[in-house]
């Protein structure tokens, strides 16, 4: 084929009416040489397409400028290179559609257009010195702040059972004495849990925990399909499909399906994966990266429109049983029972609400729990984190405890005589010096397991991120 | 900070491709290659793409107690009752054309829905219902290929857009059109930064586009195919244009000289369509207002069933040299899976409208 393309070349090289070759510092060129680099064929598209956007845009301000000025700021600009790529139909279509048409500039008289005429050619002058940058290949950007989940129905409080037990169990389901029933059929034994708490003056307890101190609320946030009497044949398929992508991967404790069917996935004794880089306290107690210390309970949720979707009542009740049960069984304190969102961070980054299931809108009360969103935030009271802008875009603002956290700092700040940024940055590094120690326990713990034969161990690489499976 | 879940999972343990499909919303665009011949749709799942096609084709059969007993009997035949006919449509069409000796009917002409074709809306979208579930998630993003307009034929064009975007819509969801030599260039030229000149070889026309940087700047189509061959061999040779396109596709291989009639006609046939299709290039390019300006030599990909016989890049790249186009040309070659390249690149432009 090389031979063919190199002939074929030549031969029309002889005719060649508008192939021209593009000048140094050219936009197009710059577009090229950056999307080169990426491999991914979207991603590459996106750039592209969102380059050529920008210098629409700008087009489209040229447009205002009169006839003669504005042909000499095409030349002036290069923008002539760009004109025949910018087009508002670019897949082609017969009728392009959800495509503005492109507004007509408005006439300008003379002064005005002299000014832009000056300020387009400042621009063009700093555009033909610098690279050419769209936004990243990533997310666009979201435009309006969703909830993530609904408020719900609040259900009349009723009095916590004295005792849950096992009444009965079958091949593949238990059925406990409040009611709760628990479809074992996906259940799987994982690695045993082990864990050492903090005490927030002492640092690192010695003693090595293995029962569960508390119970991270998750949403599944799943592509599944709609509620709705359409999709019944394909209903069950989906959350068949999520629960055994949660089992062969350890993911939560327990999942409650759309119907308020509650599934074990990983026992109760064991770690699961689920909580990702997180904090929580309670008292002087400080619980880092929650896999080990929490019990994940998921909520099947669907993923719609950058949001999911609330609840059912169906899951509701399921999830006050379950959590009536768990609490019982493991005598796990009422605020440690604690939506994942509350507790998720950053560590590189130093941010809170890494992820946000159940960062607004947990049923605290329907539960009979005390509402952990006014409560002043661990992760930023005790460790300095902080958030972005992108938090504030999805949330609106961020949970009425995270803003009592910040009030702590800047008190402690103005005790002390220095700044909130100083203070953060203490805690800051007590995060990385705890992180660190609870690394070490864990790779010796794992290297004894392993020592004395353990089933099923792992040993990680060191540097790899440990906290999860 | 992320609001679903994987990231959860990627720090839990080593993400799998799966999770993609599971967790993230709107995972599932669908690209879609309305053909004349064949329909072809496909989507991601995991790191591969999946595409499943059915022809675009119909023949109908008295109905009978009998017949219908029969056809029910077989789980591949797709059909339905339309009064006194029962109408068999898709993939089983040819078996049943080859059977009864009879002419398969198409709902599309030309690249279009067939306006001479009373049942052309009706087996359409019967055949698009087997490709198409409905939406998952409202305003899920769909890519469907338009051909581009023959001259005279834009009207028409407008029409049979409209018509099918309406049905994705009416399914649930978000349905754009896209030119289909530029989704030849979406799915085979990404390495050429989306620059060069695709050309789809299908049943009802031949369709190519020139764009630069992902924009077209060239889009033009013949009203010769497949069929225009099937059509003109069945002429000559005195068989049916369903019996020429079964024989064609059984292995005709145009770089050797032609062994009897059928082939010489064959032969004749796709030369034609070949000259056709360089001059329209040639002539689109050279009259073209305003083209990028590169000094870059373009590949050329060509893609569709017509594209598929042995021999067929060769014809095409000798036709070529007889008539230098007015760009330089990297390359001709034929596109990974020449069937389904229109519909990947569908898929790659809905994944980006998503």
């Amino acid at each position: 084929m090389a031979g063919t393309a190199v002939h074929l070349r030549a031969r029309q090289n002889e005719k060649r009416p508008t192939a021209r070759r593009s000048g140094g510092g050219d936009f197009v060129l710059s577009i090229e040489e950056k999307s080169r680099s990426i491999r991914d064929p979207v991603a590459k598209l996106r750039f592209i397409r969102r380059s050529l956007a920008r210098y629409q845009e700008a087009d489209r301000k040229l447009q205002a400028v009169p006839t003669p000025l504005r042909t000499l700021l095409y030349k002036v600009t290069r923008f002539d290179r760009v004109t025949p790529l910018l087009t508002t139909n670019p897949n082609g279509a017969a009728r392009p559609a959800g495509r503005p048409e492109p507004r007509r500039p408005a006439r300008l008289g003379l002064p005005a257009a002299s000014l832009l005429a000056g300020f387009a050619l400042v621009a063009a002058g700093y555009q033909a010195t610098r690279p050419v940058t769209a936004e990243p290949a990533g997310e666009a950007p979201r435009l309006a702040p969703r909830p993530v989940a609904e408020t719900l129905p609040v259900l009349p409080q009723g009095v916590s059972p004295s005792r849950v037990w096992l009444v009965q169990s079958g091949d593949r389901w238990e059925l406990y004495s409040n009611g709760l029933r628990v479809d074992t059929t996906y259940a799987i034994a994982g690695e045993p849990r082990r864990f050492r708490a903090f005490h927030v003056a002492a640092g690192m307890q010695e003693a090595v925990e293995e029962k569960p101190v508390g119970i991270l609320f998750h949403t599944s946030e799943s592509d599944i399909w709609p509620l709705e009497e359409s999709f019944n044949e394909k209903l069950r398929d989906s959350s068949q499909g999520l629960l055994r992508y949660l089992r062969r991967n350890h993911v939560y404790h327990y999942l409650i399906d759309r119907f308020g069917q509650v599934f074990r996935v990983v026992e109760e004794t064991a770690k699961a994966n689920h909580a990702g880089h997180s904090v929580w306290a309670r008292g002087d107690l400080v619980f880092l990266n929650l896999n080990n210390a929490f019990l994940g309970v998921s909520f099947e949720t669907r993923w719609e429109g950058g949001r999911a979707l609330p609840i059912t009542e169906a899951q509701l009740a399921a999830g006050r049983s379950l959590t009536d049960y768990l609490r019982k069984r493991w005598e796990i304190a009422a605020d440690l029972c604690v939506p994942h969102g509350l507790t998720s961070v950053n560590p590189r980054k130093r941010l809170i609400g890494h992820h946000l299931d159940w960062a607004r809108g947990f049923p605290f009360e329907a539960f009979g729990l005390p509402d952990q969103y006014a409560r002043p935030a661990p992760s930023v009271a005790l460790f300095g984190f902080g958030y972005d802008e992108r938090l504030v875009r999805v949330m609106g603002r961020p949970w009425a405890g995270v803003r009592e956290a910040e009030r702590i700092l800047a008190d402690e700040a103005a005790a002390r005589g220095t700044t909130v940024d100083e203070v953060r940055r203490e805690r800051q590094r007590r995060f990385d010096a705890w992180l660190a120690e609870q690394t070490s326990d864990q790779d010796a713990a794992d290297a004894r397991r392993v020592a004395a034969g353990a089933v099923g161990a792992k040993v990680r690489a060191p540097g790899v991120n440990r906290i999860g499976g | 900070m992320a609001e679903n879940k994987d990231h959860l999972w990627k720090v839990a343990d080593d993400a799998q491709d799966r999770i993609e499909d599971l967790v993230k919303a709107g995972a599932n665009p669908l690209g879609m290659d309305v053909g004349t011949s064949k329909v072809v749709a496909s989507r991601k799942s995991g790191k591969e793409i999946q595409s499943a096609h059915q022809l675009n084709a119909f023949i109908p059969v008295k109905w009978a107690p009998f017949t219908e007993r029969t056809i029910q009997a077989q789980s591949d035949i797709a059909w339905y009752r339309d009064g006194e006919d029962l109408v068999i449509y898709g993939s089983a069409t040819e078996r049943f054309a080859n059977m009864f000796n009879a002419e398969a009917r198409r709902p599309m002409a030309d690249g279009l829905l067939n306006p001479r074709e009373k049942q052309a809306w009706p087996v359409l979208e019967a055949i698009l219902q087997t490709l198409v579930p409905k939406a998952r998630t409202a305003g899920e993003t769909l890519a469907f290929s338009v051909p581009a307009a023959i001259a005279g034929k834009e009207a028409e064009l407008v029409y049979h857009e409209a018509v099918l975007r309406k049905y994705f819509q009416g399914l649930g969801y978000r349905a754009v059109a896209i030119n289909e030599g530029l989704a030849v260039i979406f799915s085979e030229l990404e390495d050429q930064n989306f620059t060069g000149i695709g050309i789809s070889c299908g049943g009802g026309m031949c369709n190519a586009t020139l764009a630069y940087l992902s924009i077209p700047s060239i889009m033009f189509s013949i009203a010769k195919g497949g069929d225009f061959i099937d059509r003109s061999v069945g002429a000559v040779v005195d068989e049916h244009a369903t019996r020429v396109k079964v024989l064609k596709e059984e292995g005709l291989d145009l770089s050797r000289a032609p062994r009897d009639k059928f082939e010489k006609a064959l032969h004749i046939y796709y030369e034609d369509l070949v000259e056709s299709l360089v001059e329209g290039l040639r002539r689109a390019i050279s009259t073209a207002e305003k083209l990028p300006r590169t000094d870059r030599p373009l590949p050329i990909v060509l893609s569709g069933g017509t594209a598929k016989p042995r021999g067929f890049r060769e014809l095409f790249e000798r036709t070529l040299r007889s008539r230098a186009l007015p760009v330089d040309v990297a390359e001709v070659r034929i596109a990974s899976d020449p069937l389904t390249a229109t519909a990947r690149g569908a898929l790659i432009a809905a994944m980006y409208e998503k």
